[in-house]
């Protein structure tokens, strides 16, 4: 996986969506492919702040927080740490924090914000894209 | 089945991607050549492994069950084995190698792999000295029958052919490819 590329559009916000981006990410990482993820729209409560510590289960799945637990399921708070010490670049939707009024500081440090065109450019090449 | 490893990582407990996460590091903190233990309780590891080892250029050498817990056994692989050229002009193939074997000629195979990679499959009756022990235990091998060097790829036993022909051994021959194409039979570990 050295030299390849992994292009991931995160824009829904719920603890499923966090693990599916986080997983493919992380695992995609560690096998040594350069990653980088475009938060937008609920997208970016994946990295925000606080919202990321906390992210609902779809309405009616509450139960799964068991199953979590039991298997013992890295947290996402622990996900986005191994990401970032992998050096998978997050990327937040400049234009959507616009949106909702939010600005860089109420999010996880060592993101970098963009827009449409910073995720294309990045993406442009990559041999494998994905969107949650 | 024993198997000697170099590092043991634990990562009894830990869910996907976690496993390989922490593999992922522990490989990078290990020296190339040396062999990786992975005890993992993740179901999914197994495949996970395989197909991580596969993608990173690692050797993954087999998983065995023990007490509820998979080990997997990784081999990282080193550069220099990819790129090194073969220099000892003395060589057998595998299909020679093995007709002797079958031959029942008086042959002694010396496996210069790690004793991981010995354990899952090796020619039977084949020593194994691995490349980076062999000055130490060059006592160990009897030099008065034609000595066949095998490894998985032929550079490490080129390697060794070559020590061993500068100390004064005769009749030592490299096989090549090696053991990644050997298609008699194999013996393992108990």
């Amino acid at each position: 996986m050295a030299n390849s590329k992994v292009a991931i559009i995160a824009s829904n916000g719920g603890l499923f969506d966090a693990y599916k981006v986080f997983n493919i990410a992380s695992a995609a990482a560690a096998s040594d492919a350069e990653v980088g993820i475009f938060f937008t729209f609920e997208g970016l409560n994946l990295i925000h702040k606080e919202a990321h510590k906390n992210l609902p289960l779809p309405e009616g799945r509450e139960h799964f927080a068991e199953g979590f637990k039991q298997a013992n399921v890295p947290s996402i708070e622990e996900l986005v740490q191994v990401a970032q010490e992998m050096d998978v670049k997050l990327i937040g939707c400049q234009m959507t924090m616009d949106v909702m009024n939010l600005d860089k500081d109420q999010f996880i440090d060592g993101i970098e914000v963009g827009g449409a065109a910073t995720f294309i450019e990045f993406a442009k090449d990559a041999n494998i894209t994905l969107t949650f | 089945m024993n198997i000697t490893a170099n590092e043991v990582l634990d990562a009894k407990g830990l869910a996907c991607p976690m496993p390989i996460i922490r593999t992922k590091k522990a490989i990078t903190n290990l020296e190339p050549g040396k062999v990786l233990e992975v005890k993992a309780t993740d179901k999914g590891s197994t495949a996970d492994i395989k197909a991580w080892a596969e993608g990173t250029g690692h050797q993954y050498l087999g998983t065995i069950v023990e007490d509820g817990v998979l080990k997997h056994y990784i081999r990282r692989a080193s550069d220099h084995e990819i790129k090194a050229e073969k220099k000892f002009e003395h060589v057998i193939d595998l299909e020679e190698l093995q007709q002797k074997i079958e031959a029942n000629e008086n042959v002694t195979v010396l496996d210069v792999r790690e004793p991981a990679e010995y354990a899952f499959g090796h020619i039977a009756d084949a020593i194994n000295i691995p490349l980076g022990e062999l000055d130490d235990r060059i006592d160990e091998i009897k030099s008065d029958k034609e000595l066949f060097i095998i490894c998985r790829t032929g550079s490490r036993s080129d390697l060794a052919a070559q020590k061993l022909t500068e100390k004064g051994m005769e009749n030592v021959k490299n096989v090549v490819p090696g053991m990644s194409q050997w298609n008699g039979p194999v013996e393992k570990n108990n």
